[in-house]
């Protein structure tokens, strides 16, 4: 086995110790930091997913095998010129206003993290201005919403009227999701996209930033 | 004069525990431990200063409590809890191994009654919702069920009070948006009851407000609760946690938290009023670690249920769990088998409130078919609560002889007596002969159920309102959609 499919295995298995060894030994070795990454780490998250989507693996498995990737990257980082950074695209995250609900937008963060997105997670109760506010700052490919109140969903029109007012709608997209949301919500208030659980939300994020 | 066996204990009813009584002080110490190393975030000024007075560690907003607060504080909190209902009856006294059954709050979405179709919820839900449980006799309390979500969201928490109130007359358990909506909740039950005064006396409303999972006291949540106090209206102050993503995996270390979380509540309450009405408990639901959902109808959801309850007895407190709700999306043989066992273990348990009958799809969709085929759930439940009476006229020593091999007992005096108590039956079970049933339609338990609910909603309604106070309440919500609209 090569150390690409045996690096790959460690991350599929969540073996972040040996991921962050062998990775180690990988740059002793002198190969490309970004094979090693492209070959070995991405390579076992991208089976990690299809894993996960057919019911193979478990939340918790996804979890450690994404430490295990993410133990790798930290050791590639220093070697990678910022703009090389392979990266899915980057995305501003929150949970709108009046809402504290947490765990659902939490679980797409890390999702989307161990599938390469740069993610900036605002937290909970995060009102319009905020969003656009992060939207300025960032310049994100697509911005998340979340939320799981029926009273605090109309807090996402605001947020795109609030981008609209601001010039910004044309260059993020908008994407959301959360219990009581739904397609024809989404349609609604002229969302770019809706996804009804995090491994959704990761292949959305995909075909949308694309 | 009747001669007594001697050394004769008689068992009433069944008698479920679930862990010992050392098992329940280790959860307890446990939970001491947390509360004192590990603390609480605490969000809410009044509730930190009250702590920090009190003698705990308070750095910021992070509290430690000394286990020798806790403990004063539990005997602080009322062993029993009487709640009336909306006439001012006092029909649930929450004492210890009483138990008493209602829905859950704030579904988003309705299995509509007539197309059968799933769709948003909406007020009407609530009020339907409330009526189908105010005629059967299994629901003691109701919650909204549905969300009012065709009402203003500022205010769809007063909207759904005012379908409860107007459909039921039942005890009642509110949700509330924040501190002003619980307050203006609280004025309309005043009026509703005749005063403050007799809110006070016989309260009719509990407020379910919570604490968010891991450890924090929200500055909303702590409000609400102390609001309530000010009337003397009761409040259930529980997480709702999702084990493995907001509490430890284990069932055990999920109760330990929920317990810390729960006591701390208890805490807060008693230094903001001695003897002040605190309800204890929680959702002890895990995460499904394939779909992410929230695991309603698990055994793991039982077995919590079951060791909490032991722990709120210990504690002498009333308190609050869940049965009846389920994941699967429709009321189908899954749904029954989930529903089925939550409610018979909570009701040998004797847990007290005994809240989301009626939920499918995880807490996310409601049917009213489904609320009325838990009544027959739970009425089966009761029975079987109630126990084997064992006696001389039960035992039938006298028939037996009497009867002799070979006779029967069907044109016997004793059957004529006790079958109706003997032999549980059930309007909405199916147990015809196959031929008979296909003569009578061929219908599930379901259609039946979907039929009683088509009746009761055509033809019940609860006891009126009157009309003066129809408009306060009113009244009460348009001043408050006003109030916010302003801020
Ligand atoms: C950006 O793009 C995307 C894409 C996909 C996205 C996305 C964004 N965000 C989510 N997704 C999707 O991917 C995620 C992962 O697969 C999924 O996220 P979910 O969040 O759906 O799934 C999570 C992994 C697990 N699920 C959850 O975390 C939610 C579970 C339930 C039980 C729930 C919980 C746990 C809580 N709650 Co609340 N709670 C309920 C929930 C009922 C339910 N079964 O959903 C719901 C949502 N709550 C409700 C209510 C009413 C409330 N809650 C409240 C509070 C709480 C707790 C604090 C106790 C706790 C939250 C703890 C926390 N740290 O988040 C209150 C509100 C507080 C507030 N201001 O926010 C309160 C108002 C109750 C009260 N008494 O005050 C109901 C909402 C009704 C409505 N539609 O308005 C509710 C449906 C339960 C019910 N039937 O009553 C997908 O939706």
């Amino acid at each position: 086995m090569s150390d690409f499919t045996s690096l790959a295995e460690l991350v599929i298995n969540g073996n972040y110790n040996g991921a962050k060894d062998l990775t180690q030994k990988m740059i002793d070795n002198g190969n490309d930091p970004l094979e090693i990454i492209n070959q070995g780490l991405m390579a076992g998250m991208n089976v990690v997913g299809v894993r996960f989507k057919a019911g193979d693996m478990y939340v918790p498995e996804v979890m450690m095998s994404a430490k295990a990737m993410s133990t790798g990257i930290e050791l590639l980082k220093p070697l990678i010129a910022d703009k090389d950074m392979p990266t899915a695209g980057k995305v501003v995250i929150g949970t709108v206003k009046g809402d504290l609900h947490d765990i659902g937008k939490k679980l797409v963060v890390m999702m989307m993290e161990s599938a390469g997105f740069e993610i900036i997670d605002l937290g909970v109760d995060i009102d319009p201005a905020a969003f656009v506010k992060a939207v300025k700052e960032h310049s994100p490919q697509a911005i998340g919403l979340s939320a799981l109140l029926t009273t605090t969903m109309l807090s996402m029109k605001d947020t795109i009227e609030a981008l609209k007012e601001e010039g910004l709608r044309d260059s993020v997209k908008v994407v959301i999701g959360g219990a009581p949301i739904s397609q024809s919500f989404a349609d609604e208030i002229g969302a770019d996209g809706y996804a009804a659980d995090a491994a959704s939300a990761t292949e959305l994020c995909r075909r949308i930033i694309a | 004069m009747r001669k007594i066996r001697s050394n004769s204990i008689e068992q009433t009813t069944p008698l479920l525990r679930w862990v010992s009584e050392g098992q329940i002080e280790e959860i307890h110490f446990a939970t001491l431990e947390v509360l004192e190393r590990t603390g609480v975030k605490v969000d809410h000024p009044e509730a930190l200063q009250l702590l920090k007075d009190a003698g705990c560690i308070v750095n910021e907003n992070r509290v430690r409590i000394p286990s020798w607060l806790v403990e004063e504080c539990l005997r602080l909190a009322p062993r029993k809890i009487v709640v009336a209902n909306r006439k001012g009856q006092r029909v649930m006294p929450l004492e210890k191994n009483r138990t008493y059954f209602g829905t859950g709050s704030d579904l988003p979405y309705t299995i509509d009654l007539e197309t059968g179709k799933r769709r948003r919820s909406g007020k009407r839900d609530v009020e339907l919702a409330c009526r189908v449980m105010d005629y059967l006799p299994n629901y003691d309390f109701v919650m909204s069920y549905a969300i009012a979500a065709d009402t203003s969201p500022k205010v769809s928490d007063l909207h759904q009070l005012e379908a409860m109130v107007t459909n039921t007359t039942k005890p009642m358990i509110v949700t509330a948006h924040d501190e002003i909506n619980m307050r203006a909740q609280l004025e309309m039950a005043a009026l509703v009851a005749g005063g403050k005064e007799e809110l006070r006396k016989n309260p009719f409303m509990i407020l379910y407000s919570e604490p968010i999972s891991p450890l924090v006291h929200t500055n909303d949540g702590v409000g609400k609760m102390f609001a309530c106090f000010e009337y003397g209206v009761p409040v259930v102050y529980t997480p709702g946690v999702l084990s493995g993503a907001t509490t430890p995996v284990t069932k055990a270390g999920t109760i330990v938290l929920m317990n810390a979380e729960a006591l701390a509540g208890v805490v807060m309450a008693q230094l903001k009023q001695k003897g002040a009405p605190i309800i204890i408990g929680g959702g002890a639901t895990p995460m499904d670690m394939k779909t992410t959902a929230t695991l309603y109808g698990s055994p793991e959801t039982m077995m919590n249920y079951a060791i909490m309850t032991q722990l709120s007895q210990f504690y002498g407190i009333p308190n609050f769990t869940e049965a009846g709700c389920v994941n699967s999306p429709i009321p189908d043989a899954q749904a029954g088998m989930e529903a089925g066992n939550g409610i018979l273990m909570a009701q040998l348990m004797g847990a007290n409130l005994v809240h989301d009958v009626g939920y499918l799809e995880g807490g996310k969709t409601g049917s009213l078919t489904f609320l009325t085929m838990c009544n027959d759930y739970m009425d089966n439940a009761r029975y079987m609560g109630r126990g084997t009476r064992i006696d001389e006229e039960t035992m039938a020593v006298d028939v037996i002889d009497e009867v002799g091999p070979g006779g029967n007992y069907v044109s016997h005096e004793h059957t004529f007596k006790h079958f109706r108590e003997e032999i549980w039956s059930s309007k909405q079970f199916n147990s015809s002969f196959w031929e008979i049933w296909e003569e009578q339609g061929s219908k599930s338990m379901e259609d039946k159920a979907e039929e009683l609910t088509k009746h009761i909603v055509a033809t019940h309604t609860s006891e009126l309102l009157d009309g003066a106070i129809r408009e306060g309440l009113n009244e009460i919500i348009a001043e408050t959609e006003k109030v916010k609209s302003n801020k």
